[in-house]
């Protein structure tokens, strides 16, 4: 199972995110803006960042512009969740480096926990050169 | 050669008065007018014009009209002298309205709506005249409406996903056991909660497209990769009815064109949806990319329903909803493929479909390769 940080500010979803992801059996860490993203990823390494993007303090984009667009971070996949539909930022997010956005007013938790899954599995387009095995990889189809 | 022709093609005013009333009625127009002689050099122009563009009336009059104003379109980029309303007025000999940026003396660019009219004698052109109106601040407004609308979208929005969210879990058990009528108050409150969803979504993409806010960003977009994103984002709902959702490209030649890849997104969205919800289960909706010579082409093929044929020159009309739909659903609004219309008109597309009742639908829309989009 995987390392997620949840970043959402609104205090029912974040905690409604959580519980749906532990009993998925992932570990999971909490944050409910950018700033406490960047805070919290001084001690928890995640796998995957499940990330709103209108936020108070820091946002999404700027998280993103902060922590992720420097590549520094290539390894964790970002699933970005929003109710900001075919919105600019939506667009911004994706040249920023997330791999798949999500509308969360449409999203069930069964939806929720495979989209997570399926964000968390290896792209298959990937050559083994430039995704070094890792000690939680796993089968590539 | 007739005698009209032979009288020299320049407006003749009988007296002094009505050529000082023609000047005086020129200079009090509260809008920017110009005018021009039919090589193009500028005759006339009145205070307001020369205010707004930052120069003054004697550095523009007897200079040639593009040497001085340039004309910017959407895409930053200058128009072509025979695409500014101006020239196409004198050209076509027809009044041409537009909007458009021209750029002031100091380098920056102002929003103009231009109207541009041939002055004729005897219905031969001898230039043109063009009243034109600085639209900075109505643009500004649009600009902060479609904030709003952006804003209240995501406002309204993020209650509801609680709400969807929590009952989901008391659903699938998270919060315990629950017994069957339960969990049928659930499924009541569920289904609510999405057609609320949706009609907030419709509501307010009608009100931006209805108050003329959709603002138009044109930029390099690749067709098929705008399909293989709405086929990912859908693939879920597609599911759940075990329909088979799939995209391709048939037909040589680039996918690529300049249009405004949101407002694609949200026309494939839409028609993709509408395809998964009016396919019964287990059925196929597939999006086909066709591009053309001048156009590109984009249908979506379902396997569904389809459409009664006495009610298919009613399926753009708001509120429209097919009687064989409304027997099986009763949630959709009817006004979704009114939004489509809407949508693909504002890029100067065109959108047609074909349908039979209980084999399945095509929508076809497709977009120009080269389109000027005009500031909304």
């Amino acid at each position: 199972m995987a390392r997620i940080l949840v970043v959402e500010d609104d205090k029912d979803l974040n905690k409604a995110y959580c519980i749906i992801l532990r009993h998925e059996g992932h570990e999971v860490a909490e944050a409910f803006d950018g700033q406490e993203a960047l805070d919290k990823l001084k001690s928890f390494k995640p796998d995957l960042i499940l990330l709103d993007l209108l936020m108070p303090v820091m946002g999404g984009l700027e998280f993103l512009q902060t922590w992720y667009m420097p590549k520094k971070h290539a390894s964790v996949k970002v699933l970005i969740f929003t109710n900001m539909e075919n919105s600019p930022e939506v667009a911004e997010a994706y040249k920023l480096g997330a791999q798949r956005c999500i509308i969360k007013s449409w999203t069930a938790p069964h939806n929720l926990a495979k989209v997570v899954s399926d964000t968390l599995k290896p792209s298959p387009a990937k050559k083994p050169a430039l995704a070094p095995a890792k000690s939680k990889a796993r089968k590539t189809s | 050669m007739t005698e009209a022709d032979k009288q020299p093609l320049k407006p003749k005013l009988t007296s002094r008065g009505q050529q000082a009333e023609a000047e005086a009625l020129f200079s009090s127009i509260g809008e920017g007018a110009i005018s021009t002689d039919k090589f193009g050099k500028i005759t006339r122009v009145n205070r307001a014009g020369a205010e707004m563009l930052g120069f003054s009336e004697n550095e523009l009059v007897g200079s040639w009209f593009p040497k001085k104003i340039v004309a910017i379109g959407l895409d930053d980029q200058p128009i072509n002298l025979i695409d500014q309303p101006i020239t196409k007025a004198f050209l076509t000999g027809r009044p041409i309205s537009e909007k458009a940026y021209y750029r002031r003396k100091s380098g920056d660019k102002i929003a103009v709506a231009i109207t541009a009219s041939p002055i004729l004698l005897r219905g031969k052109p001898l230039g043109a005249i063009e009243v034109f109106r600085d639209i900075t601040v109505e643009q500004e407004v649009d600009r902060m409406k479609s904030e709003f609308i952006s804003l209240a979208s995501h406002q309204l929005r993020t209650p509801l996903s609680a709400i969807k969210t929590y009952t989901h879990m008391m659903h699938d058990g998270y919060m315990g056991k629950l017994n069957a009528s339960q969990k049928k108050a659930l499924n009541t409150i569920i289904a609510a909660s999405a057609r609320m969803n949706e009609l907030i979504s419709t509501l307010l993409n009608i009100t931006r497209m209805e108050s003329g806010s959709i603002a138009v960003t044109p930029k390099v977009l690749h067709l098929d990769k705008l399909a293989e994103e709405v086929v990912k984002e859908l693939a879920l709902i597609a599911s759940a009815k075990s329909i088979a959702l799939s995209t391709a490209t048939k037909g040589k030649g680039s996918t690529s064109l300049k249009s405004d890849a949101l407002i694609v997104k949200e026309i494939m969205t839409n028609l993709t949806s509408n395809a998964i919800k009016y396919t019964p289960d287990s059925g196929s909706v597939e999006l086909i990319v066709r591009p053309r010579q001048t156009e590109i082409a984009v249908e979506v093929r379902d396997s569904g329903w389809g459409i009664p044929k006495y009610s298919q020159n009613q399926v753009f009309s708001k509120f429209f909803r097919a009687q064989n739909i409304v027997k099986r659903e009763t949630t959709g609004t009817g006004l979704g493929l009114y939004l489509v219309k809407g949508l693909v008109d504002t890029l100067g597309g065109r959108i047609r479909f074909s349908s039979e009742e209980g084999k399945g639908t095509t929508f076809i829309f497709s977009l120009p390769r080269a389109k000027r989009f005009k500031l909304q």
